[in-house]
């Protein structure tokens, strides 16, 4: 038997190395930062109030406090690595932040507890929606091949304001994907309070950020019919890619 | 939040938009629809209504103001446009202990009511709203609730102690340890007696000092409204947001009422939400209103906003005229004024509290006039190279090196039953704590694995992961490093110990990216610390660069065993083997999942033998040896229809 047959591998890693060499071309960072995250982190610097309705839009892991310090979650978005990058950098910024992510939710086809997500911030002089929409369908060309149409909807994430919900078309493709408008993602402008809360003024600057499921993306590229094959181990799911 | 087209067209008129408008302007313009139905002669439509527009949507009359807003047709009727003509009454007294828990407090006396069914219109409201009937009071209160987003109560005053004369409630903080009881939730029996931790917001009968309920949370039996009451006492109050909101979760009482109050509506609706109630209750069950006491000690108006005209089309990537925003705001019910050239100054509606700073006023500008103007504007090449990221090129120097010695990449889970690290609350308990090495899950992957061979045409199974693992230490308590571990399983008995040579060979072929670090070895898996390594690493100068991906769609893969079988056949020198293998392959259509050329040679006399292992698979069930045989019998018969051999 052939002995040297080459191994395969993860189609997340796979297509987190294509995002980072598209976003890369753009002076885009790839930045990362922890999965057990602090509450202040996850939630407070985000503009997500304590005892806040904002809370309830993502089920979250809690550290046991006999062990954390201080309060420890795992972190229910990579956004707090917009935080922690602008409390560290100064503008002009782009970053890419693909990473693991986890909601306290029953498993399903569709939902798992643990996710990849891309988070995308650019923070510069006269950043705006235009920006937004123009970045998102320049990465999404690139990545399903053909071309993008972007639309917004209005939306809210204590993080942005305004906030969007972005839908994306392919045209022309014979995939399956294309000509028919498809949810993709959460994206807005900034908020001035997160802005503040890493010390970047926002009557000089403004940013806008997104946010999207990398899982969801393979499911759509890949046609991939459970997300939990994912996460399976299994190498007849891996052995595809 | 289910909304009533036949409810709100009472407010916007004859001429509503129709169904179908009215999902496309609040799609595009406020809010996503997540269902349209038709039912009973009504159309019913479940919205979206995310956190910022709790305040003032959660509301029949909200969900019209809104269309109202986007079409530029004002309401028809309004009922919170209606004037409050209920007069002072002195036979009610409030005593708030506690101004921010409890800013506003209204109570209304109806006297002489006859409790009994609700008219059939506001039956069918209800049931529109997926609301059961119980009788006209509470029906009322709950119709008013559902029509202007301000919950209320209704008391029987028969059953409420008076105090010299006079109705009195206390609005007081719960001590630790105090109990109160409250109705049966949905589906149960029983009430529940709950026990407080303190801090929690009663309502009290001043008289017996007796808790009525939770404010805001839920109320009790005391002093219910039944077929006896003849007398009313109404309550409409403001609780303060975030204190009912943790009450109620605490208790896991999520209700219609305590979800209003956790998104801070207007305080200026319960003496507004008292006028719709007692013109409904008079109406549907007689009595007269013999006035209304309001209690209101902190008084929160929408501020008064600043927006730079020239702000809001640079965030928007729009342009639109100074004209043409005041139109838009004004439409919104904002008061505008020029505060001086080029600022506007904006004064949200009283039922818009999340209207607070110019980014919310820029954004309402930009939804209502449309997000389909907004121009894309590609991004322009950065004029310095990003920095690199160590942690991404070094894993991508691992994957490739290891995929070429044949290991395969797995992400599995950061969950274990049992480890270090521990979550709260998780709701699985596979769930409980995080992993502190990948090793166990690399050898339940190993061991999952190891019947695969065959049908993955591999000679073994290797597999690697890189991911986050979860220790005790450190400045939080909790510490994370980034690992690698790969493994290798030769049977499918379990380690064997030769599994260590292919291991080491990896190690070696990992030393030139990695040098020599201290690898943990356990039955044929390493691991080592990617995290400490990389901090003694020179910096890389460039990413490689990324083969493209596959244009591959992912076939699902059969859940039920396979089964192999190995053929061997003498054919005649200079027959191509891809000819032979073609052959077989389309002789046991659709089973044979796959088909390995596992060796060749040649005889003394000239011969040619190939030899191969066929792979059979379902996926529609467990083969048995009869079906297998089956497929062969077709196999041998395709070889000797060939002028091949079985050997």
């Amino acid at each position: 038997m052939n002995q040297t047959k080459s191994g395969h591998r993860h189609p997340l890693s796979q297509m987190i190395a294509e995002i980072n060499s598209i976003f890369a071309e753009r002076g885009f960072g790839f930045a990362e930062g922890p999965e057990a995250e602090t509450e202040v982190y996850n939630f407070d610097r985000l503009n997500v109030a304590k005892d806040h309705p904002a809370r309830d839009m993502q089920d979250t892991f809690w550290l046991s406090p006999k062990q954390a310090k201080v309060p420890m979650v795992l972190r229910t978005h990579t956004s707090p690595v917009q935080a922690r990058y602008m409390e560290s950098h100064e503008p002009p910024m782009r970053i890419i932040v693909p990473g693991k992510v986890f909601r306290n939710e029953a498993t399903d086809a569709t939902h798992e507890a643990q996710f990849h997500q891309l988070e995308g911030l650019v923070v510069d002089k006269g950043i705006h929606l235009g920006h937004l929409k123009g970045t998102i369908e320049y990465f999404f060309s690139k990545f399903f091949a053909g071309d993008v149409e972007v639309r917004f909807r209005p939306s809210f994430f204590p993080f942005v304001e305004p906030g969007v919900e972005v839908d994306m078309m392919l045209r022309g493709s014979e995939s399956k994907l294309a000509n028919r408008w498809i949810e993709i993602m959460g994206a807005g402008m900034i908020h001035p309070n997160v802005l503040r809360g890493s010390k970047i003024d926002p009557t000089i600057y403004s940013g806008f950020a997104f946010g999207m499921g990398i899982d969801r993306l393979a499911i759509m590229k890949y046609g991939i019919d459970d997300v939990r094959h994912l996460y399976s181990g299994d190498l007849r799911f891996v052995s595809q890619f | 939040m289910l909304v009533s087209y036949n409810w709100i067209k009472e407010y916007l008129g004859s001429d509503a938009p129709e169904p179908k408008e009215i999902e496309r302007l609040l799609t595009f313009h406020a809010f996503e629809v997540e269902a349209v139905e038709e039912r009973n002669g009504d159309t019913i439509f479940d919205l979206k209504i995310l956190p910022d527009r709790g305040s003032d949507c959660l509301s029949q009359r909200g969900i019209a103001r809104e269309i109202a807003t986007l079409t530029g047709v004002p309401l028809v009727y309004d009922p919170l446009a209606t004037p409050v003509i209920l007069s002072d009454t002195a036979s009610i007294i409030v005593d708030i202990t506690d101004a921010t828990a409890c800013p506003r407090f209204t109570a209304s006396i109806v006297r002489g009511v006859k409790v009994g069914e609700s008219p059939v219109w506001l039956q069918e409201r209800l049931a529109s709203l997926g609301q059961r009937s119980i009788n006209n009071v509470v029906d009322a209160t709950n119709y008013v609730m559902y029509a202007t987003g301000q919950p209320l109560h209704a008391y029987d005053a028969g059953k409420f102690p008076q105090v010299g004369g006079q109705y009195g409630f206390t609005v007081r903080k719960a001590v630790a340890g105090e109990t109160v009881s409250l109705l049966a939730e949905g589906g149960k029996s029983e009430d529940r007696i709950v026990t407080l931790k303190g801090g929690e917001l009663l309502i009290v009968n001043t008289a017996t000092g007796t808790a009525a309920g939770l404010a805001g949370v839920k109320g009790g039996r005391f002093a219910i409204v039944d077929e006896t009451t003849t007398d009313l006492i109404i309550e409409a109050a403001h609780f303060q947001a975030t204190l009912t909101r943790r009450t109620a979760r605490g208790l896991g009482i999520v209700i219609d009422a305590s979800k209003r109050f956790e998104n801070e509506p207007s305080r200026t609706l319960p003496p507004l939400a008292q006028q719709a109630m007692v013109d409904l209750i008079t109406q549907i069950a007689g009595g007269t209103c013999d006035g209304m006491i309001d209690v209101y000690l902190e008084e929160k108006v929408p501020p008064q906003v600043e927006v730079p005209v020239a702000e809001v089309n640079a965030l928007l990537g729009i342009t639109i005229s100074e004209a043409a925003m005041v139109a838009i705001l004004k439409r919104v019910g904002v008061a505008v004024a020029v505060a001086e050239p080029g600022i506007l100054s904006c004064t949200g509606p009283m039922e818009r509290t999340d209207l607070t700073i110019a980014a919310d006023f820029i954004e309402e500008i930009g939804r209502i006039y449309g997000y389909e103007h907004v121009v894309s504007v590609v991004p322009e090449e950065a004029a310095a190279r990003p920095a690199l990221n160590q942690r991404h090129i070094i894993s991508e120097a691992i994957r490739d090196t290891l995929t070429k010695h044949g290991f395969s990449e797995v992400i599995t889970t950061s969950f274990q039953k049992k480890d270090e690290v521990a979550l709260l609350s998780s709701l699985a308990s596979d769930k409980s704590y995080l992993r502190s090495t990948l090793i166990p899950n690399l050898a339940d992957a190993l061991a999952k694995n190891a019947p695969y061979t065959d049908l993955l045409g591999t000679a073994d199974t290797r597999i690697f992961e890189i991911g986050t693992v979860f220790t005790l230490g450190g400045e939080l308590g909790v510490t994370e490093q980034v690992a690698l571990a790969l493994g290798v399983r030769l049977k499918t008995t379990g380690y064997s110990g030769k599994e260590d040579v292919v291991l080491e060979m990896a190690l070696l072929a990992l030393a030139t990216i990695l040098g020599t670090p201290t690898w943990n070895k356990v039955k044929g898996i390493a691991e080592c610390n990617l995290t400490s390594i990389l901090k003694n690493l020179p910096q890389a100068t460039a990413y490689a660069l990324v083969p493209a991906s596959l244009a591959t769609t992912y076939v699902p893969f059969s859940h039920y065993p396979s089964v192999s079988r190995d053929i061997a056949l003498w054919i005649e020198a200079g027959t191509e083997i891809g000819v032979v293998a073609a052959a077989l392959n389309a002789a046991a259509v659709p089973l044979l999942t796959r088909l390995t050329h596992t060796d060749t040679f040649t005889s003394a006399v000239g011969r040619t033998s190939v030899a191969f292992r066929l792979v059979f698979q379902s996926h529609e069930k467990t083969l048995d040896g009869g079906e297998v045989d089956a497929q062969m019998q077709s196999i041998y018969a395709t070889v000797t229809g060939s002028g091949w051999e079985v050997r």
